[in-house]
This record gives C-alpha cells, sequence and structure tokens, in this order.
C-alpha cells in the first residue's frame, strides 16, 4: 500500500539531486574532461584526444617514479606506524603508571596541522640552523644532507608520517584492545601460556579486522600524502619526493593542463582501487577464519 | 525647547562642516571604497603594498585590503579568478614573466599615467620593455629586479688577503669581471673551519632557483651579435638552452653550489641573505634585498662591509646563428633582470577600475617608492631614476661607499649595453617547471650538466609546438623586445 504512494518521490528526489549535484556530476565532468586536451594557461579551445593523455602518462617516467614514491612512503609509514602503533596500544592496555598522560600526550601529534608538522619538521632538518644536525655536529659527525638527497629526503618525510600518525593508529587499536573478553586470558593463564603466545595466540587474531580496518584507512590516506612534502621538499631534489597528488597538483594547479590531470586523477583512483581490492582479497581468507 | 532645538541646529551644522572638511582632504574622493589587492606573503612585497596603501588611505579615504598568498600559491590563485571572470581582486601584484598569460584579463593603464615626470622617471628598461606587452601597458613596474654582485669590503681590503689571493691565483683581488674569477674568489675564501665560506645561491627547487642559473648562463648566452637568442632562437623558436652557453653556465652553478656552505642545495633566496647578513660567505649573487639586508645593522653583522658590483661577465659568447663562439675584445657583463621585478595591474572585471589605478599611481610615486625601496624588508629595489640618484635617501642605511657601490651596480646593470631580459612567455610555468626539475637533478649529480639541458630543451620544443610554434614565437619576440616576424 505505502509503496506506491507518491509521497516518496518527495523525500527520495531531493536526496538524488544533491548526491548527482555534489557527486556524480564533478566525477563525470573529470572523466569526459580526462579524454580532452585543454589548458586553461595558455588558453588552448578544448579538442578530443580520447585515450591520448592517459597514454601519454603511462609513457611518463615521472609519473611512474610518483607511483613508486608514494607507495614507498605508504607502504613504508604504515608499516611501521602499526607496528610503533600496536605497540604503544599494548602497553597504555596494560595499565601502567600514568597511562592517562601518556595516552594525551602521544595522541597531541594527530591533532596537529600536517602543514604545521612539516614546517616544525622542515625547521628540524634545516641544514645549518637544524637543531638535528647541531646536535649530531656534537658528536663530530659532518651534516647530513637530510633534505637535499633524494634518500635522506625520503626518509624524512616517512618520519613525520610515522610521527604524525601512529597516534591514530594507537587510539583505534586501544579501543579495540579494551573491547577483548578477559576470561580467555585467565583461561590462557590457567594453561600456563605466555605472554608471546597469549598475544600470537589470541590478541593478534582477536585484533585482526580492526587491525585490517586501521592499516587500509591509513594506506588509503597516505596514498593522498600532498602538504607534508610540499612543505618539506616541494618533491625535489629532482622529483625524488615527487608524490602523485603533488604531481597532479603541479599539473593542475601551475600549469592548468586539465584535461591531463583529469587522466592522471583517474588512473590514481584505478591504482588506489587495485591496492585496495588486492589488500582485501589477501586478508579475506584470514578474516572469515575469525567469523 | 527652544534652546534645545538651537543646539541641535548647531550640532548637525558643525558635524555637517567637520564632514565636509574631511571630504575636502580627500583628493580624489574614494570614501567608502575598498580596494583588495592580491600580494605574496609578506613582508616582501606585501608590506610595501601596506606602506603605499597607508599613504592613499591619507589621500584619498579610501581603503586597501592587502591579501597575502604564499609564493608557490600566488599564481594558481590569480589566474583561477581571472580566468573565473571573479571581481575577487581589484589589483594583482605579479611577476612580469606572467603577463602573457594574464593579458587577455587586464585592463590598459590610462593613457593619462603614461606620461608626464614621474612616468618618465621610471628606468627605461621598465617603461619601455617590461611592462610593455604588444605595443600597450597593463601594469606598473613597483619594483625593480635586476640580479647583481655583492661582497665583503672588508674581506676584500685586507692586506694580508689581497696578497695570499695574489700569490695563488696571478691577480689581484677585486670584485670578479668573470664567472672564472668568481668562482677563484668563493675557492680562495672557502674555510668551513672558520665557519666563513665561499659563496651563496639559490639552489633550491621552488626557492627562485632557476634565476640564479640564468644569472651564470646569461655572460654566455646573450649575445649582442644576434639579439634576443639567449632562450630561444627569435627566427625558429627553437630551445636554446641547451647549447655550449649554457652547458657552461650550468657548469659554473653546480661549481658554486660546492663553494657555499653546507647543504647550500637548500637555500632559497631567504637562506642566501641570511647567510650573507650573518657573515659566512665572502661573496654572493642576487636582487638588491642582499645588499640592503647585509647593510641593516639590526639584521646584519657586516653592517658598513657591504660591497656591490655589476654581475661578472664574459669575452666568449655562444651564437645561436652562427653556432659558435664569438669573441669579443674586452669582457663584456650581461647583468640579468631575473624575475624583473613585481608588477601591479588591474583586472578588467574589477568594480572600482579608476580607484584602482589611482592607488597604482600612489603606491610607485617617486617619494612612496623611494620610502620603501630603503626600507629592509620590503622587497622593493630601484626602478626609478630618481631611486639611485638619490645618495642622501641611501645614507639612511648606507655609509657613503656602500651607497656609491651599491646604486653604482644597480644603475649600471639596469642602463648596461647588453642587459639580458627574463623569459616572459605563455605558459611560463610549464617551461620553469622542468627546468627545476632537471636543475635538481644535475646539482645533485644524478645527470650531466649536458643530459640535464637537452632534457629540458627537448620538453621546451615539445611545449612549444603545443601551445602553437607561432603564437610563441610572436609572444617570445615581443619579450625579447624585437619587432613581429613578417
Amino acid at each position: 500500500m505505502m509503496r506506491n504512494d507518491p509521497i516518496k518521490h518527495v523525500f527520495i528526489w531531493p536526496a538524488v539531486l544533491v548526491v548527482l549535484a555534489i557527486s556524480i556530476f564533478p566525477l563525470i565532468y573529470s572523466f569526459t574532461t580526462s579524454f580532452l586536451s585543454y589548458r586553461l594557461i595558455p588558453p588552448i579551445p578544448p579538442r578530443v584526444v580520447w585515450f591520448g593523455n592517459y597514454a601519454t602518462l603511462l609513457q611518463e617516467p615521472r609519473f611512474w617514479n610518483a607511483i613508486v614514491t608514494t607507495t614507498l612512503i605508504a607502504f613504508i609509514a604504515v608499516g611501521l606506524q602499526y607496528v610503533i602503533g600496536f605497540g604503544v596500544a599494548l602497553a597504555l592496555n596494560a595499565r601502567i603508571p600514568g597511562e592517562r598522560l601518556f595516552r594525551v600526550a602521544l595522541l597531541l601529534p594527530m591533532l596537529l596541522a600536517p602543514v604545521a608538522v612539516a614546517l616544525v619538521a622542515r625547521m628540524i632538518f634545516n641544514p645549518t640552523m637544524g637543531p638535528l644536525n647541531q646536535f649530531l655536529s656534537m658528536f663530530g659527525l659532518a651534516n647530513l644532507p637530510f633534505l637535499t638527497n633524494g634518500h635522506w629526503a625520503l626518509a624524512c618525510i616517512i618520519a613525520v608520517e610515522i610521527w604524525q600518525w601512529t597516534p591514530f593508529i594507537i587510539l583505534m587499536m586501544l579501543a579495540g584492545l579494551q573491547t577483548l573478553p578477559e576470561d580467555v586470558y585467565e583461561a590462557a593463564e590457567l594453561e600456563n601460556a605466555s605472554a608471546w603466545q597469549q598475544f600470537w595466540g589470541i590478541t593478534f587474531p582477536m585484533m585482526l579486522p580492526i587491525s585490517a580496518a586501521v592499516v587500509f584507512i591509513r594506506l588509503i590516506e597516505s596514498y593522498k600524502i600532498m602538504d607534508t612534502v610540499f612543505v618539506m621538499t616541494g618533491g625535489g631534489p629532482g622529483v625524488d619526493t615527487e608524490t602523485l597528488t603533488l604531481f597532479a597538483y603541479q599539473e593542475g594547479f601551475k600549469k592548468f593542463n586539465l584535461g591531463y590531470t583529469s587522466a592522471l586523477s583517474f588512473l590514481f583512483l584505478i591504482a588506489i582501487t587495485i591496492i585496495g581490492v588486492t589488500y582485501l582479497a589477501l586478508l579475506r581468507p584470514h578474516l572469515e577464519k575469525r567469523r | 525647547m527652544l534652546r534645545r532645538t538651537f543646539l541641535m541646529l548647531t550640532t548637525s551644522l558643525a558635524m555637517a562642516c567637520a564632514a565636509g572638511q574631511a571630504n575636502a582632504a580627500c583628493s580624489p574622493d574614494y570614501s567608502g571604497v575598498t580596494l583588495t589587492v592580491a600580494s605574496q606573503t609578506g613582508p616582501y612585497i606585501a608590506s610595501a603594498l601596506k606602506l603605499g596603501a597607508d599613504e592613499w588611505t591619507k589621500k584619498t579615504c579610501g581603503k586597501v585590503n592587502v591579501v597575502e598568498f604564499p609564493w608557490s600559491e600566488l599564481y594558481p590563485k590569480i589566474v583561477t579568478s581571472l580566468t573565473a571572470s571573479d571581481a575577487t581582486f581589484d589589483l594583482v601584484s605579479f611577476a612580469p614573466a606572467w603577463l602573457p598569460d594574464f593579458v587577455p584579463y587586464l585592463s590598459e593603464m590610462p593613457k593619462a599615467m603614461q606620461s608626464g615626470k614621474d612616468w618618465d622617471d621610471v628606468e627605461p628598461a621598465y617603461r619601455e620593455r617590461l611592462m610593455v606587452w604588444e605595443g600597450k601597458i597593463y601594469s606598473q613596474s613597483m619594483d625593480g629586479d635586476v640580479h647583481t654582485y655583492t661582497y665583503r669590503m672588508d674581506l676584500f681590503s685586507d692586506p694580508k688577503e689581497k696578497d695570499a689571493f695574489k700569490a695563488k691565483y696571478g691577480y689581484d683581488l677585486a670584485p670578479p669581471k668573470t664567472w672564472k674569477q668568481y668562482l677563484d674568489i668563493a675557492e680562495f675564501f672557502q674555510r668551513p673551519d672558520k665557519g666563513l665560506w665561499g659563496t651563496a645561491e639559490a639552489f633550491r627547487r621552488g626557492g627562485q632557483q632557476f634565476w640564479f642559473f640564468f644569472s651564470h648562463a646569461a655572460a654566455y648566452t646573450n649575445n649582442p651579435n644576434y639579439p634576443g637568442a639567449m632562450f630561444f632562437d627569435p627566427e625558429t623558436m627553437d630551445a636554446q638552452i641547451n647549447n655550449p652557453g649554457w652547458v657552461k653556465g650550468l657548469e659554473e652553478y653546480i661549481r658554486a653550489s660546492k663553494l657555499g656552505p653546507p647543504n647550500a642545495l637548500n637555500f632559497s633566496f631567504g637562506e642566501v641573505n641570511a647567510a650573507v647578513a650573518g657573515g659566512q660567505v665572502a661573496e654572493s649573487i642576487g636582487w638588491g634585498d642582499t645588499g640592503v639586508i647585509a647593510a641593516d645593522p639590526k639584521q646584519s653583522k657586516i653592517s658598513g662591509k657591504v660591497g656591490s658590483a655589476v654581475l661578472p661577465g664574459s669575452d666568449e659568447i655562444w651564437n645561436a646563428k652562427t653556432k659558435k663562439w664569438d669573441k669579443f675584445p674586452a669582457v663584456l657583463p650581461a647583468p640579468f633582470m631575473a624575475f624583473g621585478g613585481w608588477q601591479i595591474g588591474v583586472p578588467k572585471v574589477g568594480k572600482n577600475q579608476q580607484a584602482a589605478w589611482d592607488f597604482v599611481k600612489t603606491l610607485t610615486s617617486p617619494e612612496v617608492s623611494g620610502q620603501a625601496a630603503i626600507t629592509g624588508g620590503t622587497g622593493v629595489n630601484p626602478y626609478r631614476k630618481s631611486h639611485t640618484a638619490n645618495l642622501e635617501l641611501w645614507s639612511k642605511i648606507f655609509s657613503p661607499q656602500e651607497a656609491k657601490e651599491y646604486l653604482g651596480a644597480q644603475a649600471d646593470s639596469i642602463n648596461g649595453k647588453n642587459v639580458a631580459l627574463d623569459m616572459r612567455l605563455p605558459g611560463y610555468f610549464s617551461y620553469t617547471e622542468v627546468v627545476e626539475i632537471e636543475l635538481g637533478k644535475a646539482l645533485a649529480g644524478q645527470t650531466t650538466p649536458q643530459a640535464a639541458l637537452d632534457t629540458v630543451a627537448k620538453e621546451w620544443n615539445r611545449l612549444t609546438d603545443e601551445f602553437g610554434r607561432a603564437k610563441q614565437l610572436a609572444a617570445y619576440r615581443a619579450a625579447m623586445g624585437l619587432p613581429p616576424k613578417n
């Protein structure tokens, strides 16, 4: 009876239109633009090039370099964030003295704006005035080229990412740890299970679903890294630390090469989707075992 | 009752008179008008705009709101606003190189402003070249930019240093005439154990790096026998950036990076100024800000010891037409108008165009701009004849010797016979981005100078074809002051 009531359109259509306007239309517009050669500066009339932008990008070494750089940052940073974050969460969950103070202090980095963090990091890694090199020189060590050598610069960016986002992992893992049932651990202790056996046999498997979700969120977020790199190195030296989003920014907002940038965004979307799907496919057997 | 009415009438009359007087003080009267100006983040340029804004407010009762963006964000913000025909900004301050991209959206300067004493006072290099695009004036210079040479007079005049230098290199220690001498001096003063290094230049990507490289290369590529061929062949629009002159310039630029403070590769112009003012280096090249900051006792350890000169040159310059080195009887300096000095323009869509141009007039008047030029941190360098002629004005910050050398270097550079103009082309950022990337690789030793510049040349030619070779050629010739090609 209710199913045929025309009033349902009054409730549904505004929502559909809003979704179309703010989500679907820009996506379609961007997808269409990716098939055009379209520059705002210098103004060149749009011209259909079909898959030309995609083909150019796939042959562009800078694009592949950005893929590798972003993947390195994402996987190394998230991997270390997870290990450190899980470790700290376990420590905080063990009700150590001053646990509340540690919890607040450890969460602070996450609350700061990435641009501010990157600016502070840039000063810390400053070659002549930075405290880190001054500290190292006290031990007779030479000035290290923190932001002027590609490998060092990448390591610095990863270090900053870890410092800022490990608190997110701590927060989520701690929440997960606090929901684990106590009786399982009591039973394990009766069986004389060691701390390592308890962790590997109980804690880790039970935390797997939340671990999978947390790592997935961080991985996707890390692929979108832009502000930290922009402030710390600007993508340099050369293009050694240029990430996909920074590459897209340079093409879109410096050169105003809109067609090419749209194609780049869609390739980025495809790459993220492949990584996401592969990640979930690899984890599925382990997660299903837990059900 | 009567008394109260009388009191009210008297008060109203008094208020009306006061208002009348206030309006009379506003000439022209722009009360109620608020102009919005886009600027890079201060203090450089933004503080000069604020200085001009205060004067304009006193004169016209109008208000000026200076909106600041980081340097790297300024171009995108202005382009987005202009291309969307959005009247966000009544005025935009910008780099001369961006003018070709902005021209379709800017209004022409009123003819009345293009004549008179103040107009003639602007140095011809700006008035007749940088402010002009295809015969029309769309903007006004509010800053003069040419690279000059800065050195420590105390070191250069020390008899011990002079003797030691002559014994080692076989010629007198003095401001260098050639880039080889510049590198010799840097090498001589490279004493890390004493906290002294040879030179400081910008080497960081996004840190004004490529202008410093262009300054080196100008000496070997700006050939008076084939004018306008520094960046491109003005007949064919073929990129010249990988010719032997440019390669030599890059080799010397890389050599300079090894004669600077530790990790000089991370230096932008700000760090160059800090190194000079901190007495860390014996010499440096850069814009006029360096001299002004280094002379300021509040900011500098070498105040009173700041010498200036025209950039080094060469007696051999590559000829892009004959593809050979031309030999000249004497060293020919090629002062490079790096960046070229900030311009200010009025978008066509602006709602207060008359007021906006009036603000430009006040901001760039000899009095206001002269004050800005001698104020450290405004980023304003001399661009008017009156700026460099008025020694008394400069005696506030310089010693007589410093002032003489600084103003001499500025005036001789701007009016130099072989002054090299910076590149101005539509799609400027597309051209300079690849230069920055390849410079970074060459400085890091990941590629050779020749290979780096070959990559740049290839990309420049590709971009030129993509943007339209004929259109780009016409624009390039206009930028270099050459007549249109038939």
